[in-house]
């Protein structure tokens, strides 16, 4: 017993380390760009796989490894200017949203290389072992401990003597009066995001040594952990890193070896909430993180909170434009594709056109969330799944009528939306997205590995569609697809409903600025709330009509990438804007089918979407509203 | 020692020994003083003399770290600033917080809304839930008391004159400085609030324009004699036609309490704020606005 215990102590502390060095870069680059930089665990798999291909080609790892720092450094450097600084006038969604995407798309470009499966890591120290007990350490744990300390060592003296260190510490203490002293502020950030690529890189291989593997879909968890360590020890110190990366560590080993090796995930994402919620300046930090973040805050003029305020990219004129199709309007369109049926026969089109209609609800129920209500959420992909499960258990285990799992769907969903989302409330800027990035982490873990309810990675085979309808015959895909439509079209008639109402209003005056709807009287929480059980409804509705056309769930429908691609529609289509949301949930959904050939990009195309958005129309198609 | 001139009302904001500081700074030291009903309180005093702080405090923005505040008796200090709002204290900001996407008439509509919902001086009369479904499914009382709402709207925003008003679907961020100042007391005074605090109303205001806002302010005192008025506020000239009672501070205290003429006169007025260079500039600013 005590020497599990022990054990798990000790693996604790060197992972620890590792958490710690990604803690570093995450640090950085907050401390001098002011964000929370999603790219960070994308460089770390780039460096750990950079290294690979070349031990792979031939190349001694001793060789290798230099070569992957000096390259993912240069990556780093290279999204700053490529990807951020023509953001920094930009409201504050658009430099995260940046990182996002640049972090989507080295994901699905690594599996794209690759592969998405995983790969062996040479790890040549790994044979020596060091008994202490019935504990041991390998040759690769003392390599990351003596690494990791040297390097923070290193690093520790860099900042406090050299002129670029004491240069970068200037700009993260005050960048206008670092700027008067002659330091080249856009200098210091592109070198913090240089930094932070060489940490992350060195983190990569460590991870890879220490696991002897490595696998494309790396970079979000250890970017997530890394960010849960450098919350921990407070943002701002290195010492405050390595304890805050040695205690995540340390809970994340007790939970796989207590709880389970797939729980340990989920242990580190819910300390990285805990902190956010309860103690968001860390366990020791003095650094605030309820900063708005972006590279010069929000914008000039106004202070807002909002997430769209000069997306519309409007100054100066008095109104934007906007493309809003009235409510009869769209309900007509939506009518004239259910005419699809009469007009063809062939099921593929059916497929597509049920997919495309399900992402349209999903696009329009995040859109009242992120765009009308500003939360930023990247993890809206548990709030489908949740719909997809409710509806897929409610038939199999408790034998509910597949109509009634519609409504129990929505609802459980909701319910779900509400509670996971309610510690977001009292969270600001950059850090909703990072805490709903985790909790959608956490919702799909938590399916993946609770076999006894979701049989796990098997998924819920068999799920039963509604029979029997107005005397039509539901089963059919053409009855599907008509099913799928007239959830789309509730949908739109309850998202239209409540933007057009006192309630929609509230919503976006929150978004605008939080502190002046507070003054004005809102109770703020309460209408988070009723956004979250909105948005979570329509979610969830959109799940079950997944679950019935699949006839099948599984966790692998419920991944980030799916709330990313969320996200690219609704910004393409214009942040809360209805007509905007159907518009890019549509495009988007059939942009894999359109260009079949190209379809093993599609998560490339995503994010690239979404990154030239950002810099290039960030109203989106249609207006953001 | 001050001077206090309060009449036989019955006292509507009581500040008792509130301090606050920040890291060394005391921006507001043991302030302690009361505010009648249906009074016009004028504050003023050089640059960091701590007069945002206590409509901060006041308005439940920020803590006061010792003290008590008081509306009627009861105590505010350690209510979320929205509860405060709902027992009808309203306020607009020094730098003014316009929600830049919304347009002049729905900013406006987000004051009616603690209104419209009930709840601190008004009977609760739709929770979340209620609310939700009555908006959805657009019932005849909710939209009756939406209509109302719009209606209080329209009027405040015809208090203006043409300055609001005939720019109701302008989206803020594309309004004026004076505009956006217009627009935040606007919202506040939707919800004829007991209390209303103003920030530097006047502040990027040309004198023709802090002449018209002089007026508009007035006319309220006419049509609406018992609102309470605590008005921070750089020129003096809107100072003395306005207000009944003058708050001097610096450093966090009152240096003087009196009626806005004796007040603006006292030599240790003139001194605080010639106390600093900052401040000295500030004071040339009075005097060319005053
Ligand atoms: N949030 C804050 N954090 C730190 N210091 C603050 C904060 N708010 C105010 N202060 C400090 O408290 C002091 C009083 O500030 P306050 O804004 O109340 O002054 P003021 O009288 O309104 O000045 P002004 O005429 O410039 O508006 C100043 O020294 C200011 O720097
Ligand atoms: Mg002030």
């Amino acid at each position: 017993m005590l020497e599990l215990f022990l054990s798990q102590i000790l693996n604790g502390v060197v992972i620890g380390f590792v958490y710690a060095l990604i803690a570093l870069g995450f640090s950085l680059v907050f401390g001098v760009a002011n964000i929370i930089n999603f790219a960070q665990g994308a460089l770390l798999m780039l460096g750990a796989f950079l290294t690979f291909t070349m031990v792979r080609l031939g190349a001694p790892i001793a060789v290798a490894i230099p070569i992957a720092i000096v390259i993912t450094t240069a990556t780093g450097m290279l999204i700053e200017r490529l990807a951020l600084r023509p953001l920094q006038n930009a409201p504050y969604i658009a430099p995260l949203l940046s990182t996002l995407a640049i972090a989507i798309i080295f994901d699905a470009a690594a599996e794209m290389i690759w592969s998405a499966e995983i790969q062996a890591f040479p790890s040549p120290l790994s044979k020596y072992v060091v008994f202490v007990g019935s504990a041991y350490l390998t040759g690769v744990d003392f390599l990351i401990i003596a690494v990791s300390l040297g390097v923070m060592a290193g690093l520790m003296l860099f900042l406090s003597r050299s002129w670029m260190g004491k240069a970068l510490r200037a700009t993260a203490q005050d960048p206008e009066a670092a700027t008067q002293m002659g330091i080249n502020v856009p200098l210091m950030r592109q070198f913090s995001f240089g930094l932070a690529g060489a940490l992350g890189a060195l983190a990569g291989v460590l991870i890879g040594m220490y696991y002897m593997s490595v696998f494309p879909q790396m970079g979000i968890p250890y970017g997530l952990k890394g960010f849960a360590a450098a919350l921990l020890g407070g943002l701002s110190s290195i010492p405050g890193a390595i304890v805050g990366g040695i205690l995540l560590g340390i809970f994340e080993s007790l939970a796989s070896g207590y709880v389970g090796e797939g729980w340990r995930d989920v242990i580190a994402f819910s300390v990285l909430l805990a902190v956010l919620i309860v103690r968001p300046h860390g366990l020791f930090g003095n650094k605030s993180l309820d900063a708005l973040g972006g590279a010069s805050g929000a914008t000039g003029g106004i202070p807002t909170t909002s997430v769209v305020a000069s997306m519309a990219g409007a100054t100066g004129r008095t109104k934007q434009r906007v493309l809003e199709a009235p409510l009869l309007v769209l309900l007509a369109v939506i009518a004239l594709f259910a005419l699809l049926p009469v007009l063809s026969g062939s099921n593929y089109l059916l497929q597509v056109g049920t997919q495309a209609a399900i992402y349209a609800v999903l696009a329009v129920s995040l859109t009242l969330l992120t765009g009308s209500a500003g939360v930023i959420s990247i993890g809206h992909a548990a709030f489908f799944g949740v719909g997809a499960y409710a509806a897929a258990l409610a038939g199999r285990n408790w034998g509910i009528p597949a109509e009634a799992a519609f409504l129990l769907a929505g609802i459980a969903a909701a319910v779900f939306a509400a509670v996971l989302y309610w510690p977001t409330i009292r969270l600001s800027g950059h850090t909703v997205g990072l805490a709903t990035l985790a909790i959608g982490q956490i919702v799909y873990l938590v399916c993946l590995n609770w076999v006894d309810v979701t049989r796990g990675p098997m998924g819920i085979p068999g799920v039963q569609r509604p029979s029997l309808l107005l005397g039509i015959d539901m089963k059919s895909l053409t009855a599907q697809y008509w099913q799928a439509l007239v959830v789309l079209a509730i949908a739109v008639i309850i998202a239209f409903a409540m933007l057009n109402s006192p309630i929609g209003r509230t919503w976006r005056a929150i978004r605008e600025d939080r502190l002046a709807a507070h003054a004005s009287g809102v109770p703020v929480s309460r209408y988070l709330v009723l956004v979250f059980l909105v948005s979570g409804f329509l979610a969830g509705l959109a799940g079950a009509q997944f679950a019935f056309l699949q006839n099948f769930v599984s966790p692998e429908s419920f991944m980030i990438d799916t709330s990313i691609v969320l996200i690219s529609m609704i910004v393409l289509g214009g942040l809360g804007n209805i007509t905007g949301a159907l518009i890019g949930g549509v495009l988007l959904a059939m942009l894999p089918e359109v260009l079949r050939e190209f379809a093993e990009y599609r998560m490339v195309a995503y994010g690239a979407i979404l990154l030239l958005l950002l810099r290039f129309r960030p109203q989106g198609l249609a207006g953001t509203r | 020692m001050s001077t206090s001139i309060t009449r036989a009302r019955p006292e509507a904001l009581i500040i008792d020994k509130v301090t606050r500081r920040f890291g060394g700074v005391v921006a507001a030291n043991a302030l302690d003083f009361t505010v009648p009903q249906g009074e016009f309180l004028a504050v003023v005093g050089p640059n960091g003399a701590g007069k945002s702080t206590l409509l901060q405090m006041i308005s439940g923005v920020i803590r006061p770290q010792e003290g008590e505040i008081r509306l009627g008796g009861r105590r505010i200090d350690r209510l979320h600033t929205e509860a405060i709002n709902a027992l009808g204290i309203s306020r607009t900001f020094q730098t003014s917080r316009v929600f830049p996407m919304l347009t002049i008439r729905e900013s406006i509509m987000v004051g009616t809304q603690v209104g419209l919902i009930g709840g601190g001086r008004t009977p609760r009369r739709y929770g979340p839930v209620t609310e939700l479904i009555s908006a959805l499914l657009r019932l005849p009382g909710y939209r009756a008391r939406v209509a109302a709402a719009e209606a209080r709207a329209e009027e405040v925003m015809k208090m203006f004159g043409d300055r609001l008003w005939p720019r109701q679907n302008d989206q803020a961020f594309s309004l004026s400085y004076a505009n956006r100042r217009r627009l935040e007391i606007a919202r506040a005074l939707v919800q004829d609030p007991d209390i209303l605090l103003l920030d530097e109303p006047a502040a990027g205001m040309n004198p023709s324009e802090t002449d018209e806002l002089t007026d508009i302010i007035a006319e309220l005192r006419r049509i609406r004699p018992g609102m309470t008025i605590v008005m921070v506020e750089h020129k003096l000239q809107v100072v003395r036609q306005l207000a009944e009672r003058c708050i001097v501070m610096a450093q966090g205290t009152v240096i003087v309490d009196d009626t806005p003429a004796g007040a603006l006169e006292d030599p240790r007025v003139i001194e605080a704020y010639l106390g600093t260079r900052r401040s000295a500039a500030a004071f040339g600013k009075v005097n060319a606005d005053g």
